[in-house]
C-alpha cells in the first residue's frame, strides 16, 4: 500500500511551441507513516515534484507524461473538483515562508474556523484548541483572537503544521519547512512533525536543501540533480555510502561540525539551466562530475531498480572521491589589534512620544580581534549579531561603549573618522542582490573604492583586472551587469569590493546563508586562500555553526544583544560553557558518518 | 532601456502626437497662412472651408475679429508648448530636489517636507493657481510660475517613496563605506535609479500644464490678451458656436490630442521603464 506513487512522471515548461523538460521520469513510492527526502541544489526541481502533487504548477508547466497516483487514484487525470475536494483535506500542506501563507488580516482563530468548515466539521473551537495543543504551542486558547504578526515565524509555523494535521491527512508535502527559522526553532518543529506522523500515521514528502536534516529526518531519500532522480534509497544507506558522484560531492562540500577541518570539495561551475539541459545527450552531471568517461556523455545512465540505485556508469569508483589535500596553514599567528571594543551598546527608540520605549539590540559587548584573525559572531535571528557588524562598520551609531579602530577611536563617528573607517574597515553585505547596483558593471563595481578617491580610469582597470583573477572570475565577467551573474558570481563582486583596497578588518554579514552548498564550498575555500594571499582580520556573523567552525579561529556567541560565550571555536564547540551555546550546538543536525 | 521603450506602441504614437505638437509650433510663422493678428472685419464668423459659406482662404474659419482661427490655433501651440515644457521642467527642478532631500537625510527634514507637501495638496489645485494668478498677474511667465509653485507636491510625493526605497538598499551603503560623498552617493546611486520615474512623471505634467493654462487663460487669468493661448481662443469661440462651430472645436481637439499624447507617452514610458512592470515580460 503505498500512498503516492509517481512512474515516469515529467514535467514540461511550454514556451514558444518548444517543449523544455524540467522533470524527467521521475519515478517514487511513498507508504504511510514513512518520510521520503527529496534533497538537491536550487533548480533540481525539487519542488516541483511538490508543487505538482499540489496542483500549484506554475503558469506554462504541466504534466507531459507519466502517472502520478495518490492512494490509488490518478491525480493528474482526476478532475479538478475531485482534486481540489482532496487537498487540505487528505493531502496537506506546509509551506517554507510561515507568515506569508498566514491571512494577515484574520486571527487564528477563523482562520482555523475556514479550514474545518470547508473540512466540513463542527466543534471548531475545542478541536481548534486541541490542535494547537498538539504542536506545543503556549495558551492555545488566547492564541485563537491573535493576529499572525503579534507570532513569531516559529509559531506560525507551528500554526500551520496544526492546520496541516487537524483534518489526519494521509500525506503533507513539507516544502523547506524550516529554512526561514533559526536552528533552534527548527529542531523543535522536526520533533513536531514526527511526533504528529507517528499519531496519524501520515505519511510525508519532505522537501530540502539540507542533507543534513534529511539524514536526520527521512527513512528514504531521493537526491535529484538537473530535473532527474540521480540516487534513490534508503536514508542510511544513501548517506552512508553515497553511490551517485553527486551525493558523494554535496556530503564533501559540507563542512563537518565534528572530527579534522578537512577543506571542502567545491564542485566546479553550477547546474546547467532549463535551455542548457536539452542540449546534453549524456548523463546531466558528467560536465561537472569528477569521475566524467567518455560513456557518461554519450547516453544517460539508467537509475536501476535496486533497493538503493544510482543513476551512474561509474557507481563502483564513487567512494574514491576525496576531499582535496588541506594545503593552506590554518592558523596563522595574530598580530597587532586591529579592534578593540569595549562595553558596546545600541538602544533603539520604540513607542511613541507619550509612551516611549527602548530596545536594546546590543548592549555591553566587548571584543578585540588581532591582524589576520578570522573571528565569527554566530547567534539567531534577533540576537543583535547584525547590528553589532553595523555599530563597527559605522552603519549605526553606538549609545554605549567605545570603539578603537587601529589605533584610533571611532565611536563619535564624526567626518575625520569615516575617513579613517574608509580606510581600515570594509563590510561585506548579506545579499548580492541589493548590494549590487544593478545599472553599474561589474568592474565599477568593484573598483568603487578608487572612484571615491578618483583614481585614473586605466589604474580602475588594473586592479579590476587583478580582482577578477583573484576571485576566480572570467576576466570578461568585468563588462558585465550583476544581473547577468549567477549568486555566487554576486557574492564574489560583493566580496572583491570590499577587498579592493585591502583594509586590515573585514566585516561579512551572511554571506554564504542562502547559497547552495557546492556555491558555498567555492566561497568558503576562496575566503581561505584570501586570508592566506592577502593580510586581512575578519569578522564572520553568520547563523551556521558548521561553516563558522570551518572557516574561523575564534567564535562570539550571541544572545538577546549580549556576548554570552567566547573563545578558540574548536574549544567552544567541543566543550561549551553557556547554556545557550550548549541549546545552539545540540540543535544543529548531526553530521552523517563518512565512508 | 530606450530601445525597449521604443517597442512600446504608446510611447511611438504619444511620441508622434508631442513630435508633431512641437513641430506646429515651431514652424508656426511658416505654416499659418495668415497673420493671426490680422484682423479682417468684413469677414469675421466665417465658418470653415468645407461648411456652406466657407472662405478657401480660411481654412477653419474666422473668429469675431476676422483672424484666422487656423493660423491662431498654431500659434496657440507655442504658448502651450512653452508652458508645458518649462513648467514641467521647472515643477520637477524643485519637487525631485527636495524629494531627493528629504529620502535621502531623512529625519525631522523629510518630516518637514513632507508636512509641507500635505499641507499645500490640502488646496485645491485650480483654486490655488487661480489665487496665486490673481496675485502674480497675467503673463506667460506668471503662468508658468504658477504652475511650478502648484504641481511641485506631485514629483515629491511620488519620488520621495522611491528614493527612501531605493537609499535603503545594501548598495548605498556599500557606497559610503567605500568613501563616496553624500553628493557621490545620491548623484552616483541613487538619481539613476529614480530616473525612469522621473521622465514618467515628467510626461505626465506636461498634459497636465498644458490644460493648467488653457483653465487660466480661458477664465482671463492666464497670459496678457495679445498673447495667443488656446483657452483664450475657447473662451471668444464660445458665443459663436452655432455660425463658426470650428472656433470652439479646433482649440478643445487641439487641447485634446496634445495632452491625450503627452498622456500615452507617459503612460508608455511607465510600462516599459518600471521594472515592476516588466519584470515579468523578459
Amino acid at each position: 500500500m503505498t500512498v503516492l506513487r509517481a512512474e515516469a512522471l515529467s514535467v514540461a515548461l511550454r514556451q514558444g511551441g518548444a517543449e523544455i523538460p524540467v522533470l524527467n521520469r521521475i519515478d517514487l513510492a511513498l507508504a504511510p507513516g514513512r518520510v521520503l527526502g527529496l534533497v538537491g541544489e536550487s533548480g533540481a526541481g525539487k519542488s516541483m515534484i511538490g508543487r505538482t502533487v499540489a496542483q500549484l504548477l506554475p503558469p506554462h508547466f504541466a504534466v507531459s507524461g507519466g502517472k502520478l497516483e495518490f492512494a490509488g487514484r490518478d491525480l493528474v487525470s482526476m478532475p479538478p473538483r475531485a482534486r481540489r475536494a482532496l487537498l487540505g483535506r487528505e493531502i496537506a500542506f506546509i509551506p517554507q515562508e510561515p507568515l506569508t501563507a498566514l491571512n494577515p488580516v484574520r486571527t487564528i482563530g477563523s482562520q482555523f474556523a475556514e479550514h474545518f468548515a470547508r473540512l466540513g466539521e463542527g466543534d471548531h473551537r475545542a478541536r481548534t484548541v486541541a490542535a494547537l495543543e498538539a504542536v506545543h504551542l503556549p495558551d492555545p486558547a488566547g492564541l485563537l483572537a491573535r493576529y499572525p504578526h503579534q507570532l513569531s515565524g516559529g509559531m506560525c509555523q507551528r500554526v500551520l503544521i496544526a492546520m496541516a494535521f487537524a483534518s489526519r491527512p494521509k500525506l503533507v508535502v513539507a516544502d523547506e519547512p524550516t529554512t526561514a527559522l533559526d536552528v533552534t526553532i527548527q529542531a523543535r518543529i522536526m520533533e513536531l512533525m514526527q511526533e504528529m506522523r507517528a499519531r496519524d500515521g501520515t505519511a510525508v514528502l519532505f522537501i530540502t536543501h539540507d542533507l543534513r536534516l534529511a539524514a536526520q529526518v527521512c527513512d528514504d531519500i531521493a537526491v535529484l540533480y538537473a530535473g532527474s532522480v540521480v540516487e534513490q534509497g534508503p536514508a542510511a544507506a544513501v548517506l552512508g555510502g553515497p553511490r551517485h558522484p553527486y551525493t558523494r560531492c554535496l556530503q564533501l562540500a559540507i563542512p563537518a561540525m565534528t572530527g579534522p577541518r578537512r577543506a571542502l570539495l567545491a564542485l566546479p561551475e553550477q547546474m546547467p539551466g532549463l535551455r542548457a539541459m536539452t542540449t546534453l545527450r549524456g548523463c546531466r552531471f558528467a560536465p561537472r562530475c569528477p569521475l566524467a568517461a567518455e560513456q557518461c556523455r554519450a547516453a544517460p545512465p539508467p537509475l536501476g531498480t535496486e533497493d538503493h540505485r544510482a543513476a551512474c556508469f561509474r557507481a563502483e569508483l564513487t567512494p574514491t572521491i576525496a576531499p582535496p589535500e588541506e594545503t593552506l596553514a590554518t592558523h596563522i599567528q595574530p598580530g597587532n589589534p586591529v579592534l578593540d571594543v569595549a562595553g558596546l551598546g545600541k538602544r533603539f527608540r520604540t513607542g511613541s512620544l507619550f509612551r516611549p520605549g527602548h530596545m536594546d539590540a546590543v548592549s555591553e559587548a566587548s571584543l578585540a580581534i588581532a591582524s589576520g584573525e578570522f573571528v565569527a559572531v554566530v547567534g539567531e535571528s534577533g540576537s543583535g549579531k547584525s547590528t553589532l557588524g553595523r555599530l563597527l562598520v559605522g552603519l549605526e551609531r553606538p549609545t554605549a561603549g567605545r570603539i578603537l579602530l587601529a589605533g584610533r577611536d571611532v565611536t563619535a563617528g564624526t567626518e575625520a573618522d569615516r575617513r579613517h573607517r574608509v580606510r581600515n574597515v570594509q563590510m561585506v553585505f548579506q545579499d548580492p542582490q541589493s548590494a549590487l547596483n544593478p545599472r553599474r558593471r561589474v568592474a565599477a563595481i568593484m573598483t568603487q573604492a578608487m572612484e571615491a578617491v578618483g583614481a585614473p580610469a586605466a589604474e580602475r582597470a588594473r586592479r579590476a583586472a587583478e580582482l577578477l583573477a583573484e576571485m576566480g572570475l572570467a576576466p570578461e565577467t568585468g563588462a558585465r551587469s550583476p544581473a547577468q551573474l549567477s549568486g555566487g558570481q554576486r557574492q564574489r563582486v560583493n566580496i572583491a569590493r570590499a577587498l579592493c583596497t585591502v583594509p586590515p578588518l573585514l566585516v561579512a554579514d551572511e554571506i554564504v546563508s542562502g547559497l547552495d552548498v557546492s556555491v558555498q564550498a567555492q566561497l568558503l575555500n576562496l575566503l581561505r586562500r584570501l586570508r592566506a594571499e592577502l593580510d586581512f582580520a575578519l569578522l564572520f556573523i553568520s547563523h551556521d555553526l558548521a561553516v563558522v567552525r570551518h572557516v574561523c579561529d575564534r567564535v562570539l556567541v550571541m544572545h538577546r544583544g549580549r556576548i554570552v560565550e567566547h573563545g578558540p571555536t574548536e574549544q567552544v564547540f567541543a566543550a561549551p560553557r553557556h547554556e545557550y551555546t550548549r541549546t545552539l550546538l545540540d540543535s544543529m543536525p548531526k553530521d552523517f558518518p563518512m565512508a | 532601456m530606450i530601445r525597449r521603450s521604443l517597442r512600446s506602441g504608446r510611447v511611438i504614437a504619444g511620441g508622434l502626437i508631442v513630435l508633431a505638437v512641437l513641430a506646429c509650433a515651431l514652424a508656426a510663422p511658416w505654416l499659418a497662412p495668415h497673420d493671426p493678428d490680422e484682423q479682417n472685419l468684413l469677414t469675421t464668423l466665417l465658418p470653415a472651408s468645407w461648411q456652406a459659406g466657407g472662405d478657401p482662404a480660411y481654412w477653419l474659419g474666422t473668429d469675431s475679429l476676422g483672424r484666422d482661427v487656423l493660423s491662431r490655433l498654431l500659434f496657440g501651440a507655442r504658448v502651450a508648448m512653452s508652458v508645458a515644457l518649462i513648467a514641467a521642467f521647472g515643477a520637477m527642478i524643485v519637487g525631485a530636489a527636495l524629494a531627493y532631500l528629504a529620502g535621502y537625510v531623512g529625519g525631522w527634514l523629510d518630516w518637514l517636507v513632507g508636512r509641507a507637501v500635505d499641507v499645500w495638496m490640502s488646496f485645491p489645485p485650480v483654486i490655488l493657481s487661480l489665487i496665486l494668478m490673481t496675485g502674480l498677474g497675467t503673463g506667460l511667465r506668471n503662468v508658468i510660475l504658477a504652475i511650478v509653485l502648484v504641481d511641485w507636491t506631485r514629483f515629491c510625493r511620488v519620488l520621495r517613496s522611491e528614493v527612501i526605497v531605493v537609499a535603503r538598499r545594501d548598495y548605498v551603503a556599500a557606497a559610503r563605506l567605500v568613501g563616496f560623498s553624500h553628493w557621490r552617493t545620491v548623484s552616483r546611486e541613487i538619481v539613476p535609479a529614480t530616473i525612469p520615474l522621473v521622465v514618467t512623471l515628467l510626461t505626465l505634467e506636461m498634459g497636465i500644464a498644458v490644460v493648467v493654462e488653457a483653465i487660466l487663460s480661458f477664465v482671463g487669468l492666464g497670459v496678457r490678451s495679445d498673447q495667443i493661448a488656446w483657452g483664450q481662443m475657447i473662451a471668444d469661440g464660445r458665443d459663436a458656436i452655432y455660425q463658426a462651430p470650428w472656433n470652439l472645436l479646433a482649440p478643445v481637439l487641439a487641447i485634446f490630442f496634445t495632452v491625450a499624447g503627452f498622456n500615452l507617452l507617459g503612460d508608455g514610458l511607465r510600462r516599459s521603464l518600471d521594472v515592476r512592470m516588466t519584470e515579468g515580460r523578459e
